[in-house]
């Protein structure tokens, strides 16, 4: 049980070049589940290792339960970390992988026996206990690199990208399993994925990475109803939100001929610059009867039984495209002209150089 | 089974044999993509197989080049006296304790060296390249330098080292004599070693380190719990090459100490030469040969299954 707090902490790895994590600052609370999602490169698996004492902090602070852990040796943090490649050790059984770290803090043999057989009791591990890595499967093995995690009952778990090596099914599977786990035995977890699908559904809060800078830390459903740049709009949410450079006219911005109205605030914010940037998310966005809405013409239908999205381009601006989310079973089809209806509290808009969110 | 065999070739005879047509083309294309093989396959089996039945035949005779006339059949006399001659037994041990001791120690070296050089220092580069020269030296070379300007007990670098700690003009090749053709032979296996076994560190994942790290191991333990364990394959490898080597080694004992005193330092090939080339018994030294043939070839082969069987396995994880 620990409060993870992370101080203006920073991890440059050529001097002169830029952060790999610059500044970050962020607070796991106790028993939270932490996710840490941004694209390939922007930090996440530095910031995950900095906090496994794997990668040195080159400034700011690091604090587990309030004490200063800079300068503490990763063994002496009671961490645990499930690998991306899980890092079994191969010439050691289940059995022994799981006891490693018991043995390695003196445990004795009884009580380690018991730890480990209740871990893989959890884990449905049970009949492999005697076999070696190399005679699991890739998702036994991430369970043995769980368990091995687990055993110690450490003060905080770390796992950076667990399931990327699983089958899409298994991750959906694990995903569940894991969050579950992490619920029951309350352990203050950060987990490391590129994948905004998982960051949404498994963090408690999630916190966004963007060449090593943080965009924005908030919970899942503030993320997606008021993301704080347009990166972080364009980021969560799949489909991607529809960001859009439009023209200012009046109180609104013109899309597709017709104008998009814009409220008071959003319209204040913005002053005087002639484009704003607009995020429509595409399940905002309904076909209408031919006559009002936009008019745009469908390049792609992606039919997924439920709902079905529609790719498009603006009848008048080519340039500008749409996704739309349309119902099931859709009759439109590649090359016909739809109108569309945008729902006017839904306007995401965003400064058009800064990228950040205008007013509300 | 014959039922199925004569079935098609009963009823009619049109239709060749289903079952021989193939096997009778594919041993012809087997033939054709062999037969290249041929020259190099004859000159092996004449240059290894035919001397080996020669030495067998003189084995059986009693012939010392010295007495003209005196060649003549006695089967197996030659082996009983080998089998019986104190010195052969001497020297058999002093072969074994000069390979073994040897290929061990180097193999320890080796990894302690391996170890230091797979960690980042200033000048590594330049570290690795200097410990693996002695690999690269001619073996009469090497031993001739520490003959004369290492062991040597006036002009020694050795005593020159040594004398400020007392040592004075120590006569290390007669008062050492198995020892010293050790230390030269350590001295150049030891690269080797070196070189095997920080390939097999340098393999080794990071991240199993890591993770043992977190989950509370210290440099010992990773040592003695992941290192270890990785590089048994590649220690078991270097000790089998070593040793295929080092039984054979004949240069070093012949350029530092030429056996002696006494029999002291020979080892197998060395004293075989000796009976055979400066004692010209033919028949006797034939029989030795025989002997350490046999001999050899029963260790190499439980020692290269050993090896296979590891590298086997280690396969299998990949
Ligand atoms: N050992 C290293 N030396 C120098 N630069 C590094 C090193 N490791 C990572 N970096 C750089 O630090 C930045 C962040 O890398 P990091 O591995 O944390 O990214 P990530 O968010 O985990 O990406 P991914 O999703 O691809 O795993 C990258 O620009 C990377 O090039
Ligand atoms: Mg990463």
């Amino acid at each position: 049980m620990a409060e993870v707090v992370f101080d203006e902490a920073s991890r440059i790895y050529t001097p002169g070049a830029t952060p790999a994590v610059d500044k970050l600052s962020l607070t796991v609370n106790d028993g939270e589940l932490v996710v840490l999602v941004g694209p390939s490169g922007s930090g996440k698996s530095t910031a995950l290792r900095m906090l496994a004492g794997l990668e040195p902090i080159d400034a700011g602070h690091l604090r587990i339960d309030g004490r200063d852990v800079v300068d503490v040796a990763s063994k002496d943090r009671d961490i645990a970390m499930v690998f991306q490649s899980y890092a079994l050790y191969p010439s050691k059984t289940v059995r022994d992988n799981m006891a490693f770290p018991l043995k390695m803090r003196g445990m004795d043999k009884a009580e380690q026996a018991k730890r480990v057989n209740e871990a893989a009791e959890i884990l449905g591990l049970t009949e492999y206990l005697d076999r070696k890595p190399k005679a699991l499967s890739g998702g036994q093995r991430q369970r043995v690199a769980m368990g091995r995690a687990i055993v110690r009952e450490p003060r905080v778990f770390l796992m950076d990208e667990p399931l990327s090596n699983l089958d899409a099914k298994m991750r959906v599977q694990t995903r569940a399993q894991i969050a579950g786990l992490q619920n029951r035995l309350d352990v203050t977890t950060v987990y490391v994925t590129h994948d905004q699908v998982e960051a949404m559904t498994m963090g408690d809060r999630v916190a966004v990475l963007r060449d090593g800078k943080l965009q924005q830390y908030a919970t899942p459903s503030e993320l997606y109803d008021r993301p704080v740049n347009a990166f972080v709009a364009g980021f969560i949410g799949s489909p991607a939100m529809n960001l859009m450079d439009l023209q200012r006219s009046g109180d609104g911005v013109t899309l597709g001929g017709s104008t998009l109205p814009l409220t008071r605030e959003v319209a204040d914010a913005a002053g005087s610059a002639d484009t704003v940037t607009v995020g429509l998310r595409p399940e905002d966005l309904s076909l209408t009867s031919e006559g009002d809405g936009i008019k745009a013409v469908v390049d792609v239908v992606e039919e997924l039984g439920s709902e079905s999205y529609l790719y498009a381009h603006m009848a008048e601006h080519p340039d500008t495209t749409l996704v739309v989310r349309g119902p099931g079973r859709t009759r439109v089809r590649y090359g016909e002209t739809i109108a569309v209806r945008v729902d006017p509290d839904a306007v995401h808009a965003f400064d058009a150089s800064s990228g950040e969110r205008l007013a509300s | 089974m014959t039922s199925t065999l004569e079935r098609p070739a009963a009823p009619s005879g049109p239709p060749p044999a289903p079952g021989q047509t193939p096997t009778r083309s594919a041993r012809a294309e087997g033939w054709v993509r062999r037969a290249p093989l041929l020259p190099a396959l004859v000159f092996t089996i004449i240059v290894t197989q035919i001397p080996f039945l020669l030495t067998i035949f003189y084995s059986l005779q009693s012939w010392n080049l010295v007495r003209p006339g005196s060649q003549q059949w006695v089967w197996f006399d030659n082996y009983v006296s080998v089998f019986q001659d104190s010195q052969f037994r001497g020297v058999a041990l002093n072969t074994v304790i000069m390979t073994l001791g040897s290929v061990l120690i180097a193999v320890v070296l080796g990894l302690v060296l391996a170890l230091l050089l797979n960690r980042h220092f200033i000048g590594r580069g330049i570290v690795r390249t200097l410990l693996v020269t002695p690999f690269l030296i001619t073996p009469v070379a090497a031993a001739l330098l520490w003959k004369t300007t290492l062991l040597d007990p006036t002009y020694g670098l050795i005593n020159f080292v040594l004398s400020p700690f007392g040592v004075g003009e120590e006569a290390w090749i007669s008062d050492f004599p198995l020892a010293s053709v050790m230390v030269a032979l350590i001295w150049q296996w030891t690269p080797f070693m070196m070189l095997l076994l920080l390939a097999g560190l340098q393999s080794m994942p990071t991240d199993q380190i890591e993770a043992a790290r977190m989950d509370g191991a210290g440099a010992w333990a990773i040592f003695k719990e992941l290192t270890l364990p990785h590089l048994r394959r590649f220690i078991e490898l270097g000790t089998v090459l070593g040793a295929i080597y080092l039984v054979n080694t004949f240069d070093a004992v012949y350029m530092i100490t030429q056996g002696g005193p006494g029999t002291a330092s020979a080892n197998l090939p060395f004293y075989i030469y000796q009976r055979a080339f400066l004692g010209f018994d033919i028949g006797q030294s034939a029989a030795m040969g025989v002997v350490v043939v046999v001999m050899t070839i029963i260790v190499a082969t439980f020692a290269l299954r050993l090896v296979f069987r590891s590298f086997g396995a280690a396969e299998g994880s990949n």
